[in-house]
């Protein structure tokens, strides 16, 4: 029940240097699988890559404790002019994040397409 | 059972045993002493008769028999009664020996008349030969029965299946070579006496092989055993040598009794080829003595440290026992114990792993251990496999250290649990060469057990902590306990219940009232995120902030600016609070509402069933205008039968076995339902509905419910 798995890909834009990096959340996302994302935000900071797209499509639940952890990098990704977005949420995913006031932190879009132009836009 | 626990020298309750015993002793001793007064007596009368009593002689060697294995049952008893070692009975046996040979110089000077010899028959001249026959004759015979006694104890020490046959042929055949000769006549002999003598003679040869204690005594016991081993061998070499000439003295035990004399003869035989055997082969141990005393010393070292296994927990002690038993196990001469951090952490210095030393000063273990690049300590690290450096002086590997006076030789051996390295043992020795081969797989076999009593008490220690920790927790669960309201007020209008459940021991959740005045109460629910003791520090801290500042700011959002203000600065960034806050005004049934990222609050009235949902903010995600700017108030009048419901997440996130949610649509589907009950019944329902629905999986997030049910008008 409580299986998550995070997986990268990348999208490139012709002619455009600035690659969105995105990340597909997959399953449960708890006190117990937290370490996994965010070791995949470490990684991705790490390198360097700061324009982050999480897609949360195949993301079944999130608790407090996953929430805590877009909080944990939201800051030093914008620090370095880049961005957390969050896009394809089921509407029980998206209500967890809305009874937060997560929507007033985070740019949340219904499709993934709309995420990425706007990181275009921004370049 | 009793009886053999009585000779393990168990002190209590064998009591009434111990006197029994003594009581069959005394009467052993006494009856064959008056059995042996009667055959006297016998042998008195029947010198002045002419033969032709077989009858009485048969009963006189009736009386014989029977005296003799009385005297048997004493000796027994009285040798069980005293453990002794085997250098003391070989010493015991010689001293038997001794004593035989006393007895017949004495009798052979006395001016006796003796025997006269007729017909194959012997004769007493008087009275005093009869006395004198009967009294070596019972010498004789104890000494042969203490010897036989003794000898089968030796036999028997780490006897195999063999040993206790061969014993059993043994006696047999000495005493089937006694009983042949039961109708002879004292100067007569018999071909069954001499074939059974001479098979005697073979098992004899036989069991004297069985030499096994000898190999265990130590050094000096084996010197001690050597005398008495040629003591006893040329004692029972001359009673040899006396009972098989025709002289006086075996005319005395023959006219006594033949079979006796037999059994003294082969007894005396026994003794002497069992002893000279004993001597030649402790001599031949003599050599390998000391190295079987060291080898002894490291076996009981060994066997020491793996009772130190079990028993010593600090480890401190256990170090310092270590390294100690380092020093005796290979002579060493010097030796210590350093104990790697767990998890490749470093410690604060680096000698802080060296948590015992011997015979060494600390500068020459900081230099040994780090004085140079290449030290034998990083070697043992990456190999992991014992490092003997034979001429410290003169090795490559130890060139750093070769200004050290007193380590010509070095051992290090590494310790090793499930593949991992979790300290390392270090022995010296002054002399180069010092530490031959079984010196090394010594200290390797030890530095297992070592390893074993390392874990040991690490475990002990974790467990402690363990126990430690979980004490604490309860008493942070009772304090915790303490800090949500042990009772709510009571209104005529309103009627007010609630629950609160941590999953762990202590946890998140939180709800608290205050009183404004009379009739203005202020309700807060709320929900740190995370689980466990993190957010149980933080659930008091939102306790304390509640209860100062609710009572400053009257109006619900102004208190969730401000609180948010007070916990932001000390918040970790990636932890936050929901919380939700009503103040109900009891009179009016006014409810002033704002939330801050908390569950809605469920709202039933008769025309309305409905999540009551002002934006807002989580506390701890942004401060000051960002998130002022989101709260919001909602006001609600509420009318007779309202319910309100406030809850945490533990609710609506509960699962059920296939992982649904409980859900928004069944909370509010259950609290309509029951909505005309009490509040109290409202909240157990609510309670026993995610209860069930979770199928006893238990709760997997702190749960808390409040229920407000209007009562006025």
């Amino acid at each position: 029940m409580s299986d998550f798995k995070v997986s990268f890909r990348e999208n490139s834009p012709q002619g455009v240097s600035n690659k969105v990096h995105i990340m597909d959340l997959k399953g449960y996302l708890d006190a117990h699988t937290t370490p996994h994302l965010e070791e995949a935000f470490e990684k991705l900071i790490a390198e360097k890559k700061y324009n982050i797209l999480v897609n949360c499509r195949d993301l079944s639940y999130i608790s407090s404790a996953g929430l805590g952890v877009f909080m944990a990098f939201i800051e030093e990704v914008r620090m370095n002019k880049g961005d957390i977005k969050l896009s394809n949420m089921s509407p029980k995913v998206f209500n967890i994040f809305d009874l937060l006031g997560f929507p007033m932190l985070y740019e949340i879009f219904k499709d993934e397409g709309e995420a990425i132009k706007k990181f275009e836009a921004k370049t | 059972m009793i009886k053999r626990l009585c000779r393990q020298n168990v002190p209590l309750g064998c009591g009434a045993d111990h006197s029994d015993m003594r009581i069959k002793k005394i009467l052993f001793a006494v009856g064959s002493a008056v059995l042996f007064v009667i055959v006297f007596v016998i042998d008195a009368i029947l010198k002045n008769i002419e033969g032709g009593l077989d009858g009485i002689l048969f009963v006189r060697l009736l009386l014989v028999a029977v005296a003799f294995v009385f005297l048997y049952f004493y000796v027994d008893s009285k040798i069980k009664e005293s453990e002794r070692s085997q250098v003391q009975r070989l010493g015991a046996s010689s001293v038997w020996a001794g004593i035989l040979i006393g007895a017949y110089i004495v009798v052979s000077i006395l001016p006796l008349n003796w025997f006269e010899s007729r017909d194959l028959q012997l004769y007493p001249r008087d009275y005093l030969t009869i006395l004198f026959s009967t009294l070596l004759s019972v010498i004789s015979g104890l000494a042969a029965i203490v010897t036989v006694r003794h000898v089968k104890d030796m036999l028997f020490y780490k006897r195999t299946r063999g040993t206790k046959r061969n014993f059993v042929l043994l006696l047999v055949v000495m005493f089937g070579a006694a009983a042949a000769t039961y109708n002879l006549r004292p100067l007569e002999t018999s071909l069954a006496k001499t074939i059974l003598f001479t098979l005697a003679i073979l098992f004899i040869i036989i069991n004297s092989f069985r030499l096994s204690w000898i190999a265990y005594l130590s050094r000096r016991e084996k010197i001690y055993a050597m005398v008495y081993a040629l003591l006893a061998f040329f004692g029972f070499m001359a009673i040899n040598i006396i009972l098989s000439e025709m002289s006086s003295l075996t005319k005395a035990l023959l006219y006594f009794n033949y079979p006796l004399y037999i059994f003294v003869q082969l007894s005396a035989l026994f003794g002497s080829v069992y002893f000279g055997m004993a001597f030649i082969s402790t001599l031949f141990h003599l050599p390998t003595a000391a190295a079987f005393d060291r080898k002894q010393n490291e076996v009981s070292s060994l066997h020491n440290l793996s009772r130190l296994i079990t028993q010593v927990f600090d480890f401190n002690d256990l170090a310092k026992t270590v390294t100690k038993m380092t020093l005796e196990v290979c002579e060493a001469s010097s030796a210590w114990l350093e104990v790697l951090p767990a998890d490749g952490k470093q410690y604060d210095h680096k000698l802080d792993g060296i948590i015992s030393q011997h015979n060494i000063e600390p500068e020459n273990v900081e230099q040994i251990l780090f004085g140079g690049e290449h030290t034998v300590r990083s070697l043992v690290l990456s190999s992991k496999k014992i490092l003997l450096v034979d001429n410290v002086k003169n090795d490559r590997r130890t060139s750093y250290i070769s200004n050290i006076k007193d380590v010509g030789t070095l051992l290090v051996v590494p310790l090793i649990s499930h593949d991992e390295l979790i300290g390392i043992l270090y022995a010296t020795k002054e002399i180069d060469h010092g530490f031959e081969e079984d010196d090394v797989n010594i200290v390797s076999g030890f530095a297992d057990h070592v390893t074993i009593a390392i874990e040991n008490a690490k475990l002990f220690k974790k467990s402690l902590e363990k126990e430690r920790l979980q004490r604490e927790l309860l008493i942070a669960q009772e304090m915790q306990k303490r800090l949500i309201p042990q009772t709510l007020p009571l209104f005529k209008s309103v009627d007010m219940k609630a629950v609160s459940a941590p999953a762990l021991e202590v946890g998140g959740d939180y709800y608290d009232i205050v009183m404004f005045d009379d009739y203005r109460v202020g309700i807060v629910i709320g929900d740190v995120s995370g689980k466990g003791v993190g957010a149980a520090f933080y659930m008091a801290e939102v306790k304390g902030i509640f209860q100062s500042l609710s009572k400053i700011y009257s109006s619900p959002k102004q208190f969730l600016v401000k609180a948010n203000e007070a916990l932001i600065s000390s918040i970790d960034k990636r932890s936050f609070i929901s919380l939700i806050y009503a103040i109900l005004d009891t009179r009016t049934g006014e409810l002033i509402l704002s939330r801050a990222g908390h569950c809605p609050m469920l709202y039933i009235s008769s025309d309305k069933k409905e999540y009551v949902k002002p934006t807002g903010m989580g506390l701890g995600l942004r401060a000051g205008k960002l998130f002022e700017e989101t709260i919001e108030e909602h006001n609600i009048r509420m009318k007779k039968g309202d319910v309100c419901v406030f809850y945490t997440d533990g609710v609506t996130e509960s699962r059920s076995s296939d992982g649904e949610e409980f859900g928004y649509e069944r909370l509010l589907e259950l609290v309509s339902r029951h909505r005309s009950r009490t509040s109290d019944e409202i909240k157990e329902e609510i309670i026993q509905g995610v209860w069930n629905y979770t199928d006893e999986h238990g709760y997997d997030d702190d749960l808390t419910v409040f229920v407000l049910k209007w009562q006025g008008d």
